[in-house]
Formats: C-alpha cells, structure tokens, sequence
C-alpha cells in the first residue's frame, strides 16, 4: 500500500512513517502543499494523510486542488484545530475521515484500514464470525465460545462483534465509543473498561484461555492467535 | 425573544401612538370649537338683539304719532307687518307665513290692544305678564304652545300703553345647528385622516425599528456576519441601525480574534502533544519489557487527560465569550440519554450507584450533537466520581413550550455550601473532589451556547438537583 503523508511538523512527520511502515505500508512524505501536489499527481498512491495546517497551503484546499486534479484516493485529514469545519464534514461525507490531534496510533491506523476498505468493492458480508474458538452468528445475535452459548446483553454483543472484527488489532477507547456507542467523546471516567471488563467475564471463562487482552495507556486487542 | 410572528396591530406602539395623538387633537379641536360657538351664539344674540331694539322704538314712534283712530290698527299694523319681513338670520326657504316674529300693544291696564302674528295672541300675554317684561334690554320668553323661546324688547309709549316685539329664536338655532352639524362632520374628518397620517408615519418608523430587532435577534452566537437593516435617512433609527451595525463590527472582530487566539493555542499545544504521544507509542510497540512500560502508558495516560482538560479548557473560554461554535443538527434527547445509561450504566453498578429515566418518549432538539454528547457524558462523569455508594440517580426529561428540560436528581451529600453560588465558575470544586473543576462550567458553556440555561441546588431531603433546560431550536 502506498500512502503519501502530508505533515509539516518533522516530529510527527518522522514518528508517524516509523509506525506506518512499521504497519506494512510504503510511505512518501511531503512537508508542504506544493511537493504534496506533485508527489501526488504522479504517484499514484493508495491513500493519502493530510495534515489541516501547512504552511504554504490550507489542508482542505490541497485536497479539493488535488481531487481536481484527478486525485482519486482516499484521505485521512489530521487536524489540531479545535472546531470541525464545515468543509471537512462534507469532505467526510464525501467518503473521507478526519482525527484530531493528538490521537493514539492504532486509532490512526483503524482509520486507514476502513478507508481502504471503503474503496475497494465491498466483499460478501459474512454472517458468521470466527476467532479461534469464539463464534459470532450474526443474523440470530448469539456468540458462543467452544460450543457454549455466551449470555451477552444487546450491547455486549455489538461490542463483541466490533472487537472480532478488529481481532489481533488493538482498538482504542475512543474507537470503541465511536464505533459501539456511536459518539466522540472523552470520558473522565473507566466506562469502556467497565464494558470490557464485563465483557471479558462472560467470554474469557475460568480455565479457557483470555481472548480479550488490556493494552494499557492504548486500548483493547482480541487475541486471533 | 422570537419576534417572527407578525404582531396584531391593535397591540403595536405605532397603534398607541396614534390613538393617543387623536385624542388629544380631537380634545383641542372640540375645546376651540366651544369657544367658537360660544362666541358665534352670542354674536347672533347681540345682533337680533340690537334689531329689536331698533324695531321696538320704531314702532313705539309710529304708534305715538299715529292718531287713534279706525286707521291706527291698520298703520301700526302694517308697519309690524312690514318689520317682520326684515328679520334677521330668516330662513328664506320658510315662505311668506310670518310665525317667527309678532308685535302685540297692551293698554295701560294690560288689556291686548292690538296684535300682529300667528294665533290669537293670549298666550304670548299672558306669558309676557306671566315674565314681567319690562322696557330696556331684550329678554328671553317661553310661550307655551311654542317649541322655541321668543326673544322680546318692549317700549312703553306716551299714552301709557306698552308695544312688545318677539322675535322667535328658531332663525337663531337653525343656524347655529347647522354650524355644529358643519363642525361634527369635519371634526370627524380631520380626526380620522389625523389618526391616519400619524399612524401611517410612526407605523413606517416603528416597523424599521421592528425589522432591525428582528434582523438583531437573529444575530446568534455563531452567525456574527449578519447586519440589521439600515434606512437611508439621517434620523434616529437610521443612527440606532448604523449604531448596532458598528457595535456588531466590533463585537465580530473581537470574536475573530477570540478565535484566533484559541484555535492558535489549541494547535500549538496540540502539535507537540501529538508528537509526545505518537513517540512514546512507538517507544511501547518496541517490545519493552512490562517495567519499562509501565511509566510510559501512565505518562500516555496523563497526556490525554492533559489533552480533554485542554479541550475543555477552550470550550468553556469561547463560551464564556459566547462564541462557541455549534455545528447544528437534529438531536434526540431522549434515544441519546438512553445510550449513554447504556454506557455508564455498568460503572455506575459497580460503584453500587442506580440511574433511572423518566421520559415522556422522543424529544427532538437542534444542537450541536458531539457537545450535546460531551456534555451529559460530563453529567454523568461527575455523578461518577462524587456520589457514595447506594445512592440513586433520577433522571426526568421533558417537553415543555420552549424546549426540553432535563432534571437530574441524586441522593447523595449534595453540593458543598460554600460552592453552590459559584458552581458554575471555572476551577470551583467541592474540598472532596479531585478534578479539574471544569465539568460544570462546562456543562454549563455548552447549554448557554444552545440558549438554554442550567441552575443547580441541593433538594430539601438532601441530594443534589440539576435543571437544564435547551430551547428547541437553538439561537
């Protein structure tokens, strides 16, 4: 996968291609507007991250200039600012994403993930789930572990199922709030690890081995191997 | 504050105005008038007065001087006759019949001598000796049998006998009816086209007025571009609309500024938090050992608490200032509650802590959804983090003709007393709590920057209560 990166801040510019490519993709990076546009209209790229705040340029303009011109891939916008603007919802809409700063990696790297999927043709939606013993049947709502049916609420299902479908990838908690609870926010308190925990109870049972793994400071990741 | 509906014109000013204009013009012009007609009254009086005197020594001549023989009747008679056709103020359409004036000589003893007029004379005797006519000035007499009075002058004569002249006032009503009715009717005219002309102008003026409160109201938080109508004339409104327009400029560029300064600060803290936390992540995925990893996800830990406390931080700076920005849509109120007890719900069993709502089904508002969102999970944040054990939380959320209000009631120890009148203030916090003091100021800049409004108690049986109500659609 090639991704251009479009970030100024050489800091974060250099910290975000070691993790990228440390995820398996190939990145160009570019530190302004203008070396972005000509990287990106001869290269072609997958996906391209685009930073709001460039120095020479406004990050959306780069990206409406570069869709002009033909620029076809889908882009994940960074942004420090404090508010959403209005364009960057509808570039959203348009089938873009956007995080703020600072974000945790693997959210960014979630993020990517979908995009790439968005844009490639949708594969045969599965109605069943497997990770290793656990098994999700997704039209009748029940999960099962080696056989036993798992008790799960409503919600502890779609969480699981969220989780399965992320397995051996972390998700962070903002990740699972957007994604499960459908809303970005930043709670003082334990909430989500509450649910997991719950969670956890019902799927990791005394004597099977722990599925739901605690990655502190980053998130969650169910255990595919 | 909504001035969209068109108000009856029986209850705008311009309608007050002019009534009260009117009224005291129809007032003054009904006060001249009486003057006038006062005058007018005694002008013909005088007049008619002066003819019969005139008249009455005329004919007291003629009856001196004529002999009295066959021939007196018929000479002082005609004289009579003949005086009675120059009467003032007649009424020329009333024909040659002579009702209005009458001649009438009494002897000395009292007896009629001779009478000129209509009908037989007694009564107009007997109402003279009734009255004591005397010679010198005219006065007023009431005949029976006729509806107006007679105004008579007498005169007495060498042989002692008396000559009286009456002379009806009816000629001197009729005109003065027809001057009232003259007068009423364009009394009534001038009084309708004066209410006119002055509603007409102070309507056009108060309707400028009325359209630049109108534009002025809808001038929210976020919408500063806006400008109220201005008129091209140099009057008072003209200077009150250029006057909110200049504030307004002002009021704008400070924002702007606000702005500025905020999102400035917000991305020159932001960029080195993001590369503080992108390094330390990758320093983690390194594959240290779980001693080394331990300080570096609490520092991560404490990064994104820095990161919402600086967040939060801004928000309520801009709201403070009102001018948060709100990014509008159509909001449930009651669906969002019920997800977030969703969320929160097994927290707050954990801690033994019960939340229940009451809601009356869907509840639509426009608001910004994400600080809607931000700003119940702060609500239920704090409830978290301050309530004992075994406490309950109540939830009510309600329509009402403004909008919703949503009542949160708990059971615990309440608010400390000594921060309940600055609750809502940044860094206030009760002496057990150990958060930023933020969440209710917070919560607080989100409902204002809708036009709602929260307040906030202790219940009388203990526990706190908190009210907050959004408008249905938001300014």
């Amino acid at each position: 996968m090639r991704l251009l990166l479009v970030e100024d801040e050489i800091d974060i510019q250099s910290f975000l291609r070691t993790s990228l490519e440390e995820a398996g993709y190939e990145v160009e990076t570019a530190a302004d507007g203008k070396t972005a546009e000509l990287l990106a209209v001869d290269g072609s790229f997958d996906i391209l991250i685009v930073d709001l705040g460039l120095p020479d340029i406004d990050g959306i303009s780069l990206i409406l200039k570069l869709r002009q011109l033909g620029v076809t891939a889908p882009v994940l916008i960074l942004s420090a600012r404090r508010s959403v603007d209005d364009r960057v919802r509808g570039l959203e809409q348009g089938g873009d994403d956007y995080l703020t700063k600072p974000f945790a990696l693997a959210e960014l790297l979630a993020r990517l993930r979908n995009l790439l999927r968005r844009n490639s043709p949708p594969a045969s939606e599965a109605t069943r789930l497997r990770v290793l013993d656990l098994e999700l049947d997704l039209l009748r709502r029940e999960a099962t572990r080696s056989g036993q049916i798992l008790q799960l609420t409503q919600q502890e299902f779609v969480l699981l199922e969220y989780l399965c479908r992320n397995a051996g990838r972390v998700v962070t908690r903002s990740m699972i709030l957007d994604k499960v609870w459908g809303m970005r926010i930043q709670p003082d308190t334990n909430v989500v690890d509450v649910h997991i925990y719950r969670l956890r109870g019902k799927v990791d049972g005394p004597g099977q081995k722990p599925l739901i793994r605690t990655l502190r400071g980053v998130g969650y990741v169910l255990k595919d191997r | 504050m909504s001035s969209k509906t068109a108000k009856p014109v029986l209850h705008s000013a311009a309608w007050r105005i002019s009534l009260w204009a009117t009224l005291a013009f129809a007032c003054g012009a009904f006060l001249v008038f009486v003057v006038l007609h006062q005058f007018v009254a005694n002008d013909i009086q005088r007049r008619s007065d002066a003819w019969l005197s005139g008249e009455v020594e005329v004919l007291g001549d003629v009856a001196e001087q004529t002999p009295k023989n066959a021939l007196y009747d018929r000479v002082v008679g005609e004289v009579a006759e003949l005086a009675s056709k120059e009467v003032p103020n007649r009424d020329s359409s009333a024909g040659a019949s002579n009702d209005s004036v009458f001649f009438l000589q009494t002897g000395g003893d009292g007896a009629l001598m001779l009478w000129v007029g209509a009908g037989s004379g007694l009564a107009n005797l007997k109402a003279i000796q009734a009255n004591r006519i005397l010679p010198g000035t005219p006065m007023d007499l009431r005949v029976p049998g006729f509806g107006v009075p007679f105004r008579v002058a007498a005169t007495r004569i060498a042989d002692g006998s008396y000559i009286y002249l009456g002379l009806s006032e009816r000629d001197e009503l009729r005109v003065l009816r027809n001057l009232r009715a003259r007068f009423i009717l364009l009394w009534l005219l001038l009084v309708l086209l004066g209410f006119g002309i002055v509603f007409f102008t102070t309507h056009r003026m108060l309707s400028l007025v009325r359209r630049i409160t109108e534009a002025a109201s809808r001038i929210g938080h976020s919408d500063l571009s806006a400008r109220v109508p201005t008129s091209a004339r140099q009057d008072e409104v003209g200077s009150l609309a250029l006057t909110l327009n200049h504030m307004l400029d002002r009021i704008e560029n400070s924002m702007h500024q606000l702005h500025t300064i905020t999102d400035s600060l917000a991305h020159d803290l932001r960029s080195p938090l993001t590369a503080i936390r992108g390094k330390l992540e990758v320093s983690l995925s390194a594959g240290s050992s779980a001693d080394q990893a331990e300080p570096i996800v609490a520092v991560i830990e404490e990064l994104d608490r820095l990161t919402e406390f600086l967040n939060k931080s801004l928000d309520v700076a801009e709201a403070k200032a009102d001018a948060l920005r709100l990014t509008r849509c159509e909001v449930d109120l009651d669906e969002l509650l019920r997800i977030m007890i969703d969320l929160y719900e097994p927290s707050m069993s954990e801690r033994g802590l019960q939340i229940r709502l009451q809601s009356g089904g869907p509840l639509k508002i426009e608001a910004d959804a994400a600080l809607i969102h931000r700003m119940i999970a702060n609500l239920f944040d704090n409830e978290l983090k301050h309530l004992p054990a075994a406490s309950t939380i109540n939830l009510l959320l309600r329509a009402d003709e403004s909008g919703a209000s949503l009542i949160l009631e708990d059971d615990g120890p309440g608010f400390d007393l000594e921060v309940l009148p600055h609750l809502f203030e940044r860094r206030v916090k009760g002496r057990k709590s150990n958060g930023h003091g933020l969440g209710l100021a917070f919560i607080d800049a989100v409902v204002r920057a809708h036009g709602g409004a929260v307040s906030a108690g202790n219940r009388e049986q203990s526990g706190a209560r908190l009210t907050v109500t959004l408008p249905r659609i938001s300014r």
